[in-house]
């Protein structure tokens, strides 16, 4: 293949998948029960662009040493300009072209994300042939699947941010059409309701975000681009931005930029305080909680603050805020997760809770933080979506029952469904040599070396391990051509910063490690629960629950293997790291001044895997080979119990304190429209008809004398005026 | 072949509208039948007229400049010093509207079909004058034909919603009447104040609306307490019309009683034309010619754009009348369109000029739908509607779409506009005012970003109700179950299916079709219409930055005196 002009393959990545959605809408009648067929060849096809796009970009980037800074590949393809305003008719100080082309860019990170798009996307779609036959909707769902797959595809390919708002919206919109997939069942349609609304809280910041950059970037490109009149205008992520090592907006601009992605990243990425959507998305079918809420659109947020690393890294205290949502959301849904009792919720919260460690990781600002986050998003993407479908392979086998109480000792009964849960199971909860334990392994690595900067620094020899002397070094001034410089005169600091200290990363540190004990333990309690004890089976299943057919049981296999083996070839080779190194986003100077090399930390090794014994050792003794309905051993915590049950009221909070004033002070608006704006009119218009009675006596019925009146009168009164302003 | 002349084809093009009407009122003998095929030709040929007209437009090199196309001159009275011509012509400001105009009269024929059983006549009949209406205001370039046209919309819409409306359809009609008209009259008489001056300093009393324009560069209106601020005055005249006819918060009442008592055909052409006259209004008249005096208001007309989208979702939150809530959402959405207006920066001013027929697409096709919903259950009631969606799939599909257009979803028309009028007044509040007024534009700006949530919810929440769930209550009236392409549905093969039937879906279809193309290629549509508003913005804009520049200076000055 010839690499240097990927644009076809790039196009064609999200190009399938969406003519797959058109086809499966268009032939939905002549495709009968074949209707998953456009879908598993469009997004299959896709799959295949994606290998060979990642391979050529490998290619691209090995011929560097492990020791050599790495060095920026990226290329970038231009379709059509999608909306444009020209600068020429702008007043105020810093005219701006508004210029929106059409752009996909293929790096590193975007070769990456698009195998795991495209690739857990087949393997969702092949499950489905088996899970959703007979579905009356079945062409709706895999027309949607492939849509999905195409707007994650330009999400992460797009190269600019408006395309990323763009996509960010439609991958929650094809969200909301999924979750919402049964409508007619009312908790479906709500929970669709509920993630559209909270998402659009987290839109809010993205487009503000977006407005923010525009005025002080003066431009949207990720990419250098060449103006109408020729000369280049810097991209926001582009070569000419990355080398200069001040050219990254601070203080309060750029600080209130960070936030606002923020913001953003943890409406799609259930982040707290917007994680509230998510166990209730699981009212949609089970492969798509599958693929979009545990493998790839939940990780949206992930992509953005990877993306935009060195406008974070400008900005100490917005970076260490990222850590310090991620680790507490990560422990927070960790706790809500142990005493859940619906297998897909404990699954939710798991994502949840995951996605807190990636967050944890970018928020240290280092290389080794932003490799291991999207390390983790890669084998967490494996094994969430075969936990995911194993709990589906369940669901199907059990008439639809997804409580937990309700069955047991399914091992006897679906085998290949226990043997790769487990597998999933031991990933999640980071055993070795299964993926998590790698991935978990480096991202406590990110959080120990910011926490204990010292003992790396030896640990590394001199080498500058701390990311943050680096970062701070950045953090002066913005230099923007635009703006900027008038905004945020000066580099303030914000007030942010002063959270980035060790001991920060300290607490973070431990925070991750208990999470990793509660992780293994509700993994394992959701294990033995389900597949250990007596075997029980609801009356919804009937008299013939058995194991899933070969086309759900085999992309569980695959998976299985991969959640097993993934996180040891990745690490072992140090592919992974490397090849992301070359993304322009992590080349800025102070991101890649913060690599280390890789080494295998032992002592981490050691506390990680005892967390995850002692986890999986309370479960054992709480659950395994009971029966699951009987009293359950989690009771001992008391009220706390009954805290995490009810999901920590986070509901409720928001009930009363967002939706109920909201809804009351609309019912005041409307009262007030109705009797005092809509009052006061029909007061107005009273007015002539009492002047009626009085001046009745005009009232001759003559038409032709009211409109020779209303002349004059008119020209009487523009006359006064006239000749007032004339004189 | 382009045998006739485009001025010719812009007169026929108005005129046919008329022409059907003459023949709907001949055919009325025959029934129902006959009256509304007849209509329906008549906007259908009106349609392929106008289409190619925009056609013929966009292909003439000219336009693209900003010169008007199409003209046509038919001198009235030019007695003495008088100059009022019969004057028609095409430009960027008015080039979509006009095809949207003739676009909404399709779909206003298609949504009666059933609905009007009762004296089809006189309905379709005022429905093409209604259209001629329509298509002229939008071509009009003298100020005496514009007012005529402008009200001539009135009088037909009139008649529709007192005639052909609900229970309250006298007092609706009543009520839209005398505050539309007594703002007009308002209006009329600051237009005839810009002539007059324009007369006392060119010695030639003309209507010519580009004439007026350039009368007013060479010599503004005086803004100054010895011209007795009469461009201040005059603004304010032209903005009891206008504003009134946006509507503009809280002059907005008479606007949720019209659609709601309004036949949907009406409502149709309501929402998605007639309420577009206000803003039309303002960039054809106000800011061109009163530019100092828009520059002073803007401050505060930008405020009141704020509260109408916040005040209006707020309001649609809690309607329990299906109908009525989309009416509020009319109210919230072009309080977006007179916040980007009086941004007046090229982003927001050239979104505000594609969301007017991006909010003419949806909130027309969201009318339709309420209308046809109305047609098969016989209530508007949104606690008595649900489960629409598996009894009329395509229905719910084209709700879906035009509600997604609606809150702005990214890939359809409705966000294009959204977004540029959202930055445009962001860039206006971050770098484009003094810092005495920064604070309040940036809380404002945000406020209306903020508004984009509530437009969700109120939107998505009827959609739950009314889409989803199980139904509420059985299907009335006597309707056949899905025919054509209606039958698509895989859902439950329910017995009480009752979904698109062919001309409801010819209604929708087009509207649909550039909702999506909009959304995908807006440079199509913006690109022929950039130069006529930046032109008509500049003017203003310029004004604004001077005074704001004049502002900030000023409180520099009082800062370093003490």
């Amino acid at each position: 293949m010839n690499f240097s002009d990927p644009s076809t393959l790039l196009v064609l990545v999200p190009l399938v998948p969406l003519a797959a959605a058109v086809l499966t809408v268009a032939l939905g009648r002549v495709l009968g029960r074949r209707s998953w067929l456009p879908a598993v060849a469009g997004i299959g096809a896709a799959f295949v662009c994606a290998v060979m796009l990642l391979s050529g970009m490998a290619r691209e980037v090995t011929g560097v040493g492990h020791d050599q800074p790495a060095r920026p590949v990226e290329f970038v393809t231009t379709l059509w300009e999608w909306a444009g305003v020209d600068a020429a008719g702008m007043s105020g100080a810093a005219p701006q072209a508004f210029s929106i082309p059409v752009s996909l860019r293929l790096d590193p990170l975007t070769a990456t994300l698009l195998v795991i798009i495209t690739g857990v996307g087949l393997l969702v779609a092949i499950y489905s042939i088996g899970y959703m036959h007979g579905d009356p909707g079945e062409p709706r769902f895999f027309a949607l699947v492939s849509a999905f797959v195409f707007s994650m595809s330009m999400l992460v390919a797009a190269s600019n941010f408006l395309l990323v708002y763009v996509f960010w919206e439609a991958v929650g919109a094809c969200s909301y059409l999924l979750i919402g997939f049964w409508f007619s069942k009312s908790a479906a349609a709500q929970a669709a309701k509920k993630a559209f609304l909270v998402n659009r809280v987290g839109d809010f910041g993205l487009a503000v975000a977006t407005f923010l950059l525009w005025m002080t970037y003066g431009t949207l490109n990720f990419h250098d681009s060449v103006a109408a009149d020729g000369t280049l205008v810097p991209g926001i992520l582009g070569a000419t931005r990355l080398a200069d090592a001040s050219a990254y907006a601070g203080g309060a601009v750029g600080t209130a930029i960070c936030l606002l992605f923020l913001l953003a990243a943890c409406g799609k990425s259930a982040q707290l305080p917007l994680h509230v959507w998510l166990p209730d998305a699981m009212e949609g079918p089970t492969p798509a909680s599958s693929l979009i809420h545990a493998a790839t659109m939940v990780t949206a947020g992930i992509y953005l603050v990877a993306r935009t690393a060195p406008l974070f890294v400008a900005c100490p205290g917005a970076l260490t805020l990222v850590s310090i949502v991620g680790a507490t959301t990560a422990l927070v849904a960790a706790l809500i997760g142990t005493v859940q009792n619906d297998l897909k919720r404990v699954l939710a919260y798991s994502t949840i809770s995951q996605l807190g460690y990636m967050f944890a990781s970018l928020g240290t600002g280092t290389l080794l933080g932003f490799t291991a986050a999207i390390f983790h998003l890669v084998t967490h993407a494996f094994f969430k979506a075969l936990l995911f479908m194993g709990a589906g392979s369940v669901m199907h086998a059990m008439g639809g029952v997804i409580d937990m109480r309700r069955f047991g000792g399914l091992r006897r009964i679906m085998p290949v469904t226990a043997a790769t849960f487990l597998a999933g199971a031991l990933a999640l909860a980071g055993v070795a040599p299964f993926a998590g334990f790698f991935s978990k392994d480096e991202i406590l690595a990110a959080l120990h070396s910011r926490g204990w900067a010292d003992a790396h620094a030896d640990h590394h020899e001199g080498l500058p391990a701390d990311g943050h002397a680096a970062a701070a070094a950045v953090f002066r001034l913005v230099s923007s051509p635009t703006d900027a410089a008038r905004i945020s005169a000066g580099p303030r600091a914000s007030t942010l910063d002063a959270l980035d200290t060790p001991a920060t990363f300290r607490l973070l540190f431990w925070m991750s490690l208990v999470t990793a004990a509660l992780t293994a333990f509700y993994t394992f309690r959701a294990v033995f629960m389900t597949f250990t004890g007596p075997t029980r089976v609801p009356e919804e299943a009937g008299h013939h629950a058995h194991e899933s057919p070969p086309s759900m049981t085999v992309p569980l296999a695959i998976l299985a293997v991969l959640s097993a083996v993934s996180g040891w070839w990745l690490f072992s080779t140090h592919s992974l790291a490397t090849f992301l190194a070359a993304t322009p986003s992590f080349t800025a100077p102070a991101v890649a001044a913060s690599a280390t090399p890789a080494v295998f930390h032992w002592d981490l090794a050691i506390q990680g895997t005892l967390a995850a014994a002692l986890g999986i050792v309370v479960a054992a003794l709480g659950h395994l080979g009971r029966r699951s309905d009987g009293p359950q051993p989690e009771r001992f915590l008391g009220p706390l119990a009954t805290l995490f049950a009810n999901r920590m009221y986070f509901d409720q909070v928001y009930a009363a304190l967002i939706v109920k004033p909201l809804q009351v002070i609309a019912l005041i608006a409307a009262f007030v429209d109705r009797h005092l704006v809509d009052g006061l009119v029909d007061l107005v218009a009273r007015v002539p008809l009492g002047l009626g009675g009085v001046v009745r006596h005009l009232q001759s019925g003559i038409v032709q004398r009211y409109a020779l009146a209303g002349v004059i009168g008119a020209l009487l009164i523009v006359l006064a005026v006239v000749a007032r302003a004339m004189g | 072949m382009n045998g006739f002349s485009p001025s010719t084809h812009l007169v026929l093009t108005i005129a046919a509208p008329l022409i059907g009407a003459g023949i709907a009122w001949v055919l009325g003998s025959r029934g129902v039948a006959a009256v509304r095929q007849s209509a329906a030709v008549t906007t259908l040929v009106t349609l392929g007229l106008a289409g190619w007209l925009v056609l013929r437009y966009l292909a003439e090199p000219g336009t693209a400049a900003g010169l008007p196309y199409a003209l046509s001159e038919v001198p009235w009275l030019t007695e003495g010093i008088f100059d009022v011509r019969f004057s028609l012509g095409l430009d960027g400001l008015s080039l979509w509207m006009f095809a949207l105009a003739a676009l909404l009269s399709v779909t206003a024929v298609f949504v009666s079909w059933d609905a009007i059983t009762d004296r089809p006549v006189g309905f379709y009949v005022l429905l093409l004058v209604l259209e001629a209406a329509m298509l002229g205001v939008f071509a009009a370039r003298d100020v005496i034909l514009f007012y005529v046209f402008f009200e001539f919309t009135l009088v037909p819409l009139f008649f529709l919603i007192g005639i052909w409306g609900h229970e309250e359809r006298r007092r609706a009609a009543v009520k839209f009447f005398l505050y539309t008209l007594a703002g007009s009259v308002l209006t009329f008489l600051g237009l005839l104040a810009i002539v007059l001056w324009h007369a006392s300093h060119a010695n030639v009393v003309t209507f010519d609306i580009e004439a007026l324009v350039d009368g007013t560069t060479i010599h503004p209106l005086p803004m100054t307490a010895a011209g007795g601020w009469l461009q201040m005055v005059v603004f304010l005249a032209l903005l009891a019309g206008f504003a009134v006819k946006v509507p503009i918060v809280p002059l907005h009442t008479w606007l949720p009683l019209a659609h709601v008592e309004a036949p949907t055909g009406g409502s149709v052409d309501l929402a998605g034309v007639l309420l577009k006259l206000g803003i039309y209004g303002f960039l054809r008249f106000s800011m061109p010619m009163l530019p100092e005096a828009t520059a002073v208001a803007a401050p505060w007309l930008f405020g009141l754009g704020v509260a109408g989208i916040i005040y209006g979702a707020l309001v649609a939150l809690v309607q329990t009348d299906l109908k009525r809530l989309v009416a509020y959402s009319s109210v919230s959405h072009m309080g977006y369109i007179v916040m980007g207006l009086f941004a007046l920066t090229p982003v927001a001013t050239e979104g505000v000029n594609l969301q007017l027929v991006n909010h003419g697409l949806s909130s027309a096709g969201l009318f339709a739908l309420v209308g046809m919903i109305y047609e098969r259950f016989h209530t508007r009631n949104i606690a008595s509607l649900g489960g629409i969606a598996s009894r009329a799939p395509w229905l719910a599909v084209f709700f879906m779409l035009f509600t997604f257009s609606s809150i702005g979803l990214p890939g359809l028309n409705g966000f294009v506009g959204e977004f540029m009028i959202l930055l445009g007044a962001f860039q206006r509040a971050w770098s484009g005012v003094s810092p005495a007024w920064q604070f309040a534009y940036l809380v404002m700006a945000l406020l209306a970003v903020a508004g984009v949530v509530l437009g969700a919810w109120y939107m998505l929440w009827a959609v739950e109700r009314v889409l989803f769930g199980t139904s509420r209550e059985p299907p009335r009236g006597g309707q056949d179950s899905g025919q054509d392409a209606a039958d698509h549905g895989h859902a439950a093969a329910t017995a009480d299916r009752c979904d698109l039937r062919w001309h409801e879906v010819v209604a929708l279809a087009p509207l649909a079709v550039f909702v999506l193309w909009i959304g995908l290629a807006p440079g199509t549509f913006l690109r022929p219409a950039a130069v006529a508003v930046q032109r008509a913005t500049a003017a203003p804009a310029a004004a604004f930055t001077a005074r704001m520049q004049a502002d900030s200076t000023g409180t520099a000055v009082q800062a370093s005196t003490p």
